[in-house]
């Protein structure tokens, strides 16, 4: 196992930022970790790495206890953190030679470690620019590598696309993809959905400190009440009686607006045949129909609830 | 580990503008502003002959002596013999501070009283006093000439031996110099903060990430203040250059010492600027506020701003005075070049180490932990 963390507690004075907080990473998946602002995601993290003290618990990284001497576990581990971290006074090159310095000794392996890494991130156009003079995309690309640039085999981000156009953001996944490929256990946290949905292998849902589902991606959109979203456009509604369609089987809920009945229905089968069927009986005209599968961004919300965070 | 951090710190530091600016630029141009407030004050205080006439007549043809003497004193007066109408305009166009007529008697001229006319009434007036003496002594006692007593009256003994307590004359302006000295010096500690705050992982996100590594933190944290203190002490020495090659400030020829005062003034500002870093835990903003607050009070008490201060501070609060380590480094040159002893230089140099000291364990005690509260 990669990592197993049992129990783990952490307070910040009466405010409990992690509550008995239990996880296990195996080797060779990507683990999305998703949870709202304050959730005790960024928290937990800080705690797996031996950076924050925590009340109670145990962490094992590779079956060893983690701790800040344990120099063997850190030097397998590579963060992109979610603040850029990297020197404003030491161009790209030597910025992830730096840091790989500090995990790499050797300054030839260091040498073929560095290109590897710049030519990964695609910055080998940009080794000496100073990253001041980075976009925003780069400089991200440029804090990646030289969280990896050591060749780690676990890999913890933290939000790393956070304020990346669409474009710098797919690159950034595509590499994360490609380093899983390799065989590094990967650890990903970020608010959004569809990147942890397109990335990950396992996914977890942190809320209040503790994680409240974890599963596949299919897996967890089994575990909520709400199943697919059924839209049907309606040429003539006024005939309509929406009752009917509410009283149906499986159905959660059902509205028009605007020629267009979107009906949300529970688990269960036939729920758009039986909804045709009684259409037909009120001789409504049917346009075009599309049916939607539940997307993470249900999952997460039905099980963190609505309400605004922050 | 030790050398490759240290490398890129050195590298990090050069290339810190502001930071270069603060600790090595800003010191030079005050140094040369100082010269040139300064340049003047010494020379103001040098005595400036004064300009007298004298009225050529008859008179004065048949007092050979009077001339001799007014010549042979010629470190006190620019003397210029005129006619009486000359003299009378050159006072008036204040060409000169007074005129002397013979005629029945010695007369002075004069338009307004001051130190010069006092200078001039006064060789008038030991003239006279030793003329009057030399008649007396040839008309009461014509044999005492053959003692040579005439000897005796025209010459000046001092009985009084002025003894310097120092190897060098004392000057005003030096310590102006010295107190900046010790201001650039704990400037060093503008390099301690940004040490601290690039290993400390609640400090910054490089720190955090440093954390993360599989290194010692104290082999990065000492090679990182070693950095600062090679090149806080590579500015010292150009400043010095300049002070000493450019602008022809005096150090006395103690070199040794000299150096030994600024690697103790450097280790002393830089841990004192780690100590700053480590213990107040807000932002960078904060942390050189009270750097440069602290620093210009210290230098304020040390009398860079007024020599005034420096004495003031010695006579009605000394424990200030050793509890101030930019007095403390303005003090071991003051003594490298005023006295012939080193007793007060080891004992400023002692006391420095001893900061160094305090501040280093404060630093240490604080950035040992290794997990943080919070982040």
């Amino acid at each position: 196992m990669v990592i197993n963390v049992k129990n783990l507690v952490k307070r910040y004075g009466d405010l409990i930022a992690l509550d008995h907080f239990n996880l296990e990473v195996q080797e060779g998946e990507i683990l999305g970790l998703l949870g709202p602002n304050g959730s005790g995601k960024t928290t937990a993290i800080n705690c797996i790495l031996s950076l924050l003290k925590y009340d109670k618990g145990t962490i094992e990284i590779y079956d060893q206890p983690m701790s800040p001497d344990a120099y063997d576990i850190k030097r397998n581990i590579g963060v992109v953190m979610q603040n850029v971290a990297v020197f404003d006074e030491l161009t790209v090159y030597e910025n992830i030679d730096y840091f790989c310095g500090l995990y790499v000794a050797d300054k030839q392996t260091r040498k073929k470690l560095v290109a590897e890494a710049i030519d990964f991130v695609g910055l080998n156009d940009f080794t000496k620019f100073y990253p001041k003079k980075l976009s925003g995309g780069l400089l991200r690309r440029l804090n990646i590598a030289c969280g990896i640039a050591h060749k780690p085999k676990l890999i913890i981000l933290d939000e790393p696309t956070v304020a990346v156009d669409p474009q710098s953001r797919n690159n950034i996944l595509e590499g994360i993809l490609e380093l899983n490929r390799q065989g590094a256990t990967i650890i990903y946290t970020s608010h959004y959905m569809e990147e942890v949905e397109q990335i990950a292998s396992r996914i977890a849902i942190m809320d209040k400190g503790k994680i409240i589902a974890m599963g596949t991606n299919e897996e967890l959109k089994m575990m909520i009440k709400s199943g697919e979203h059924i839209n049907l456009e309606l040429l003539n509604p006024e005939h309509l009686d929406l009752t009917e369609i509410q009283a149906l089987p499986h159905i959660i809920s059902a509205e028009v607006t605007d020629h267009q009945l979107v009906v949300k229905s529970s688990r269960g089968k036939n729920n758009l045949i039986a909804i045709l069927d009684h259409l037909k009986d009120q001789n409504i005209t049917i346009g075009k129909i599309y049916s939607e599968p539940p997307t993470l961004n249900d999952v997460f919300l039905e099980i963190t609830g609505k309400e605004l965070r922050d | 580990m030790f050398l490759f951090n240290y490398r890129y710190r050195l590298k990090c530091i050069f290339r810190d503008r502001q930071l270069m600016f603060w600790t090595f630029l800003f010191p030079v141009l005050l140094a040369t502003l100082f010269n040139l407030a300064f340049s003047n004050l010494s020379s103001s205080d040098n005595f400036l002959k004064v300009n007298v006439a004298v009225v050529q007549n008859e008179e004065l043809d048949q007092n050979p002596a009077f001339t001799e003497a007014i010549n042979g004193a010629d470190d006190l007066f620019i003397v210029q013999y005129t006619t009486r109408e000359t003299a009378d305009a050159l006072l008036k166009d204040n060409q000169i501070d007074g005129y002397i007529l013979f005629d029945s008697e010695l007369n002075l001229v004069v338009n307004q009283s001051g130190l010069n006319q006092t200078i001039i009434r006064e060789f008038l007036d030991d003239f006279v006093q030793s003329s009057a003496t030399i008649v007396t002594i040839i008309t009461t006692n014509p044999t005492a000439l053959d003692s040579g007593i005439l000897a005796g009256v025209s010459s000046r003994t001092e009985y009084l031996t002025a003894v310097s307590a120092s190897q060098s004359n004392p000057d005003p302006v030096v310590n102006y110099f010295y107190a900046l000295i010790a201001m650039t010096c704990l400037y060093g500690g503008f390099l301690g903060v940004k040490e601290v705050v690039a290993i400390q992982a609640d400090l910054s996100a490089v720190g955090a990430r440093i954390n993360l590594a599989p290194t010692n933190k104290l082999t990065v944290f000492l090679s990182s203040m070693l950095a600062a203190t090679t090149i806080q002490l590579l500015e010292l020495l150009i400043l010095l250059a300049f002070l000493i090659g450019v602008l022809g400030i005096s150090f006395g020829d103690q070199i040794g010492y000299i150096a030994l005062t600024c690697v103790a003034g450097s280790l002393t500002g830089v841990t004192f600027g780690a100590c700053i870093g480590s213990i107040i835990k807000k932002g960078e903003g904060l942390k050189i506020g009270i750097l440069i607050g602290s620093t210009m009070i210290m230098s304020f008490l040390a009398g860079m701003m007024s020599a005034d201060m420096k004495y003031l501070v010695m006579t009605k609060a000394p424990i200030l005075g050793y509890l101030n380590p930019a007095n403390l480094i303005t003090n071991s040159f003051y003594a490298l070049y005023y006295y012939n002893t080193h007793t007060q230089f080891f004992t400023d140099i002692l006391l420095l180490c001893g900061f160094t000291l305090l501040f280093s364990t404060v630093t240490y005690l604080v950035i040992r932990r290794q997990k943080y509260a919070s982040l």
